[in-house]
């Protein structure tokens, strides 16, 4: 039995690898994107040193209160522009999150979002359950459920 | 640890198990009783009956009253919670993942107007 989880996201964008690997690598851009729904992350606050062992550091500002939380990693893994790895070592044994770009030669690419060891935070739930297998096998059968029942 | 959260940790731990996830799948197709749901397992109704607590406890079924066979019924409500959590953690990489596409819009946006001069922005 594991206390971890696992969560992967896919997504397609239309742009080429190159441009979605620099997106997810340059503070001028991800400070457009990055932060949660309601929060910031303003250019001074993102740390980009694009190298095995660099450091990866956005500082997420709370719209509402100002508040601020700062996620801090350490990249693993840079190979523009197929993949993309960073470990937060905050997180109790790492969280690992791995992200790769697919080019589909149509002018788009696929960008799959994969994390390891996801906190006790986000999966207290899963864990204190030793729900150890995929998150998104179950999602799929839930859904499934949810589909056949309506 | 709120309440829900115990309920959900509850549904989760119930959905580990393949037979009871199997169990669930035929439920979702109406009621049955233990009789029809040990059939297609290789398994005694007195086992079944043990994986049935499991999903009653979780409030992912319930048994009516009705008569001595006491169909199972499947409860949506819990399973819904489930999924809701799911979403909710899925979120953040998904509005992030929108506000990129807008991001790459402007800069297709940007990359029109300042590349080809004779072709007017729609």
């Amino acid at each position: 039995m594991t206390a971890t989880g696992e969560l992967t996201y896919r997504r397609i964008h239309r742009a080429p690898p190159e441009l979605l690997f620099d997106c997810m690598t340059t503070p001028e851009h991800l400070t457009r994107f990055w932060g949660p729904t309601g929060t910031t992350t303003p250019l001074d606050g993102i740390v980009v040193d694009l190298r095995p062992g660099g450091a990866f550091e956005t500082t997420m500002v709370n719209d509402a209160d100002g508040s601020t939380y700062t996620m801090r990693a350490v990249y693993a893994e840079v190979r523009r522009p197929d993949r993309l790895v960073w470990v937060e070592a905050d997180v109790e044994g790492g969280m690992r999150t791995t992200v790769t770009f697919t080019d589909l030669h149509d002018g788009r690419t696929e960008v799959v979002t994969h994390q390891t060891n996801v906190p006790a935070a986000y999966l207290s739930a899963a864990a204190q359950a030793g729900f150890a297998t995929s998150l998104d096998r179950f999602e799929a059968y839930v859904a499934g459920l949810t589909a056949e029942r309506g | 640890m709120t309440v829900v959260d115990d309920g959900l940790s509850l549904v989760f731990a119930a959905l580990a198990d393949p037979t009871r996830r199997a169990i669930l799948e035929r439920l979702a197709a109406g009621s049955a009783t233990v009789g029809e749901l040990a059939e297609p397992f290789a398994m005694s109704q007195q086992a079944v009956s043990k994986h049935l607590k499991v999903l009653e406890q979780a409030r992912l079924i319930s048994r009516t009253r009705a008569g001595q066979a006491r169909p199972c019924v499947l409860e949506p409500t819990n399973l819904d919670a489930a999924t809701d959590w799911i979403n909710r953690h899925r979120r953040v990489w998904a509005d992030r993942h929108d506000r990129l596409d807008a991001h790459l819009a402007a800069l297709r946006a940007e990359q029109r107007d300042g590349g080809a001069e004779e072709t007017s922005a729609p």
